[in-house]
């Protein structure tokens, strides 16, 4: 019980003191995940919009394949993208393994099919009135497919949530195209698993503290913009 | 006088079923019609064809003595920028009253001050002035149906087609609605056609009542 609760107490001092090391593997795993959720928004809310609103032949099929993607493990992306990016790969020359870079790419595949995904169920609540009534009221096919999207704005808000909260708490593409680099590439959820190799547990508790409390307000602010959207 | 909208044998199917069925109809502009008929008989189909939101599956389409393209894009465009259609159960966009208003007016570039100016003037028309900066999606039913007679009253459209406009408002708004629907024809001279179960409004409001069953036109009772 006391190893229990000094190795809390110790990981409450690192917190509270904002240790460097501490600090900058919070940094790292922030800037590394925002960004590639900032890329998969890029293109899954279009992609998503797409999608949901047109009459595009064979829609039911890329949706079926796009909910299988999201099944996709985290090793099976980290595997693909190292074979791409290692130096025997085909974009070998670029230099991109054990790089932030790397890991921006791989967590990008993982998120761009749910953000996707949940782009398409959100424009697919939106009351077809909306569409109409824009229509009647004299907008074109753009202002109306803006309204539309305003419409779904809290369900694709939830989205970019949902996605942040998947990448940030992912370890294995982290770990096999980021390598787990001091200082570099090294994440919350990787550090985390190097101390507990080490049988060091205090700064992986600290990291467990401060992943779970940015997943807490992750899914606070997803359920404010959840309710939100209900309200409405 | 030039018919406002002319009706060629144009019907309608959905699912291999045949919901409209018009020989010939003709409406004349600055007129009130009231259409009535059963549930099922093709009245809010009717509606959104001379809305021009959906096009027919066979006849021909006359507004203003123009043929409709319904294949042309553009045409159909500048066809719903003079003919607004006022929903049963009309959604108000989640933003505030004046913005709701304003939505239609944006897209025909019209100046912020003239848009503020007819905001103000369409919601005293409507008596929903008190919550013009307040959130659409509050208002109770009658007043959402209110409101969308405002946002189609601000653009300043040659017709005004409602459906059912009454059929879920209390007795107060009923009553706000129907002299809004009477004013505007007296003193703007906006054409309007209307569909109900109530004969009675029928004949209160309208010129003259237009009768489907059944997707076919049965009758047309000068009021």
């Amino acid at each position: 019980m006391s190893f229990f609760s000094q190795s809390f107490a110790a990981a409450f001092e690192l917190i509270w003191r904002l240790d460097a090391e501490l600090l900058n593997i919070v940094l790292v795993s922030l800037s590394v995940s925002g960004l590639a959720t900032t890329a998969a928004s890029l293109v899954g809310i279009p992609a998503g919009f797409f999608l949901a609103y047109s009459n595009l032949p064979g829609r039911r099929i890329y949706i079926t394949l796009l909910n299988t993607l999201l099944a996709l493990p985290t090793v099976v992306i980290g595997l693909f993208v190292y074979m791409f990016i290692s130096r025997r790969g085909l974009f070998g020359s670029l230099g991109l393994l054990y790089t932030q870079k790397a890991i921006i790419i791989g967590q990008f595949i993982l998120i761009v099919p749910l953000v996707t995904a949940l782009t398409i169920a959100a424009i697919s609540r939106v009351d077809e009135r909306y569409r109409s009534t824009a229509k009647t009221l004299g907008a074109n096919a753009w202002q109306t497919a803006l309204v539309v999207l305003r419409e779904a704005r809290f369900g694709i808000a939830a989205a970019v949530i949902s996605a942040f909260g998947r990448v940030i708490s992912e370890i294995g593409i982290s770990m096999m195209l980021g390598g787990n680099i001091k200082g570099y590439t090294r994440t919350m959820t990787t550090a985390m698993a190097l101390e507990y190799d080490k049988g060091s547990f205090t700064l992986a508790i600290a990291l467990g503290l401060v992943l779970m409390s940015l997943s807490l307000l992750v899914n606070i602010v997803f359920q404010i913009v959840q309710g939100r959207s209900r309200a409405r | 006088m030039r018919a406002l909208y002319e009706l060629q044998g144009i019907s309608r199917r959905y699912h291999g079923r045949t919901v409209l069925d018009i020989a010939r109809l003709q409406l004349k502009p600055g007129r009130i019609y009231a259409l009535t008929g059963p549930n099922g008989a093709g009245k809010s189909t009717l509606l959104r064809l001379l809305a021009f939101l959906e096009a027919p599956a066979a006849g021909s389409l006359f507004f203003r003595g123009q043929e409709v393209n319904f294949a042309s894009r553009r045409s159909l465009l500048a066809l719903r920028r003079r003919v607004v259609l006022v929903d049963q159960h009309p959604v108000a966009f989640s933003t505030t009253v004046a913005k709701n208003i304003e939505f239609g007016l944006k897209i025909r570039k019209i100046p912020k001050d003239e848009r503020t100016r007819l905001v103000s003037t369409v919601l005293k028309t409507v008596g929903l002035n008190q919550y013009c900066h307040g959130p659409a999606t509050d208002l109770s039913g009658g007043e959402t149906q209110r409101l969308a007679l405002a946002r189609a009253l601000a653009i300043q459209p040659e017709v005004l087609l409602c459906d059912e406009p009454t059929a879920n408002v209390d007795v107060a708004n009923q009553g706000i609605i129907l002299s809004v629907l009477a004013q505007l024809n007296r003193d703007l001279g906006i054409s309007i056609l209307f569909t109900t179960h109530d004969a009675k409004q029928a004949e209160a409001l309208a010129h003259q009542r237009l009768h489907l069953e059944q997707g076919v036109l049965s009758g047309e009772f000068p009021l």
